[in-house]
């Protein structure tokens, strides 16, 4: 009787097993709207590479008014695409997320200028006006100005900063004298609108020492402690690196991955294929592991940047691990 | 304490006991079910934000209800009046103008906040113009109908006495209208609040109550967004009970008033 029970425990045991490896359900919420700054993601998805790996992704795109952690921590999502300040802010706020990988070895963030302003180096900004991106894009940019020793708050010999909505207009309308722009999008919104490359100054945060890390994967700290969403995340990881490693090799498939997805429809083929292109150099062959000195240096931006509401106050222990990657190296 | 403060103060004491008791079950529950703060900070949690940050909340303040919603309010009341009453003196205007009025103002017009953004740049100016837009038109179509409210025995009495059209506007029909003015004031002082966060939302200014609330959820500072809300909901509450209080003195006579 023992024996028979224990079999049937086994076999319980095994169909839930079974049933677990079939598809093991992730939904990935994005930190913007369908477009290749995800390509990885949507090739992954498109080329089956998910599926392969058991698991079945729900990829949720995001928008100016979605803020990932947020869906995070309501449950809405098991892992999210965001950029370290805003984690670390969450981190800060009781919300413990931490970085499981870093798709982007780069920062895209740059600030551009219309060159008639007279704007030649970080020197002419005193009394410029400066589009700024807020709902937590704004950190790096307050972490610049303080290097500088530019006050941001409108008082002369500073800089007059304007709130940027997602879009290139202050720069065409020239109520701005530079606004904020990302290599593979708004920079190419502006040539795009008919303005010249050589009419234009930039400025990249990566070149000016305050870049801090972009687009990274962050999940809950709490459901690391499971060995088997450790297991599943590391699944994903490596089958999404497949996929932006593809992106590289093969863009074409990858800007038809990314308008597919396009509920929208307001994504444009020859945009697209401009930003899977700079996309590309972000990501710059990464596996996937998160460079520890990269962080560091997000942290310690964050921390010289001060305000009203600072990203953070005190260094973040843990914000970061590669128990995933790890995992994921280890997989076939 | 008289007769007639105690009184009050038992009218008062259940809305007062209900409200102490929201936030009490609010601290409580996100207090029991661990509530990410990120979803929805504790009462005491947005206290001691509000505590912390009275300099950056009044200055959001001044920016928001000084520099737009009271200039605009009053701009959009007063526009919308003086047409009411060219409406009245020149009837072809009126059948003209009306309809359209009516048409105008039930729309939501909060949605050309970016238009006026794109038209008068990056000051305050695209914020006061919302306002005026979105108070103008309830102005127009409540002044247009209280100068008829007045009787026809009354206006007839006027015309008997041989009073000109202004002497029986300022001591006839201007009085009647009254109520319906107030009214129209009212509905546009809640307006004019919504307009002037809203378009702050789609404005280029870095300082305000909508730019606060807006970013602040962005930067996961909700409690800071919670403290903006209150200060908006405390102001606009006060201003509403201030043309209430006017009100009653003004139109006294009215019915309504009678006890």
């Amino acid at each position: 009787m023992k024996k028979l029970l224990m079999t049937a425990a086994a076999a319980g045991a095994l169909m839930l097993g079974a049933g677990g490896a079939s598809a093991e359900a992730v939904k990935l919420q994005l930190k913007w709207v369908t477009q290749a700054q995800f390509a990885g993601y949507y090739v992954a998805q498109e080329k089956g590479y998910y599926k392969a790996a058991g698991l079945d992704v729900t990829i949720m795109p995001g928008g100016p008014d979605i803020n990932p952690e947020q869906v995070l921590a309501g449950g809405g999502a098991d892992v999210i695409v965001d950029w370290m300040p805003s984690a670390l802010a969450s981190r800060e706020k009781g919300s413990p997320v931490v970085n499981i990988a870093q798709p982007f070895k780069h920062s895209g963030l740059m600030l551009t200028c219309r060159k008639e302003t007279g704007i030649a180096s970080p020197a002419d900004f005193k009394n410029k006006t400066l589009g700024v991106w807020f709902f937590g894009n704004e950190y790096p940019f307050m972490a610049w100005m303080a290097k500088l020793g530019l006050k941001t708050d409108g008082s002369d010999g500073g800089v007059k900063v304007l709130k940027q909505n997602f879009n290139v207009d202050p720069l065409l309308q020239k109520q701005a004298d530079c606004i904020s722009t990302m290599t593979y999008n708004e920079y190419h919104q502006i040539l795009e609108a008919g303005v010249k490359a050589d009419d234009l100054v930039t400025f990249k945060y990566e070149d000016q020492g305050v870049a801090t890390l972009e687009d990274g994967l962050y999940v809950l700290q709490d459901k690391l402690k499971d060995p088997k969403f450790v297991d599943t995340m590391a699944k994903f990881v490596k089958a999404s690196m497949k996929g932006w490693n593809d992106m590289a090799t093969d863009p074409k498939a990858a800007v038809a991955a990314v308008l597919k997805n396009d509920a929208s429809g307001s994504q444009t083929e020859a945009h697209q294929t401009t930003m899977v292109d700079e996309v590309s150099k972000l990501v710059d062959g990464s596996d996937g592991t998160l460079d520890p000195t990269a962080a560091e240096r997000t942290v310690t931006t964050l921390l010289s940047a001060g305000g009203e509401a600072p990203v953070i106050t005190k260094k973040p222990d843990g914000a970061w691990t590669d128990v995933v990657t790890k995992a994921a190296m280890a997989m076939k | 304490m008289t007769r007639s403060a105690t009184s009050k103060l038992n009218d008062m004491l259940p809305a007062i006991l209900f409200g102490v008791a929201v936030l009490v079950v609010w601290e409580a529950v996100v207090r029991a079910f661990h509530i990410a703060p990120l979803l929805l900070p504790p009462p005491s949690a947005i206290a001691a934000r509000f505590v912390h940050s009275i300099p950056t909340l009044a200055g959001d303040f001044w920016e928001t209800l000084v520099k737009a919603v009271l200039p605009g309010w009053a701009l959009g009341s007063l526009a919308g009046l003086l047409v009411a009453l060219l409406c009245d003196r020149i009837p072809f205007l009126r059948r003209g103008l009306l309809p359209l009025g009516n048409f105008m103002s039930v729309l939501p017009l909060v949605g050309i906040a970016p238009i006026m953004v794109m038209w008068f740049g990056t000051g305050v100016a695209p914020n006061i113009a919302v306002i005026i837009i979105m108070t103008f038109f309830p102005m127009l179509v409540n002044a247009t109908a209280g100068l008829q409210a007045s009787g026809h025995l009354d206006r007839d009495l006027m015309r008997s006495y041989g009073a000109s059209w202004g002497q029986a506007l300022i001591k006839l029909r201007l009085p009647a209208a009254m109520p319906f003015i107030f009214n129209a004031l009212k509905i546009n002082s809640t307006l004019a609040m919504i307009g002037a966060i809203v378009a702050e939302f789609f404005g280029t200014r870095i300082v305000g109550m909508g730019f606060r609330i807006q970013t602040g959820s962005g930067a996961q500072a909700l409690d800071l967004v919670w403290s903006e809300i209150t200060v908006a909901a405390v102001t606009g509450s006060l201003f509403y009970a201030l043309l209430v209080l006017t009100e009653r003195h003004v139109t006294f006579w009215h019915p309504s008033y009678r006890t």
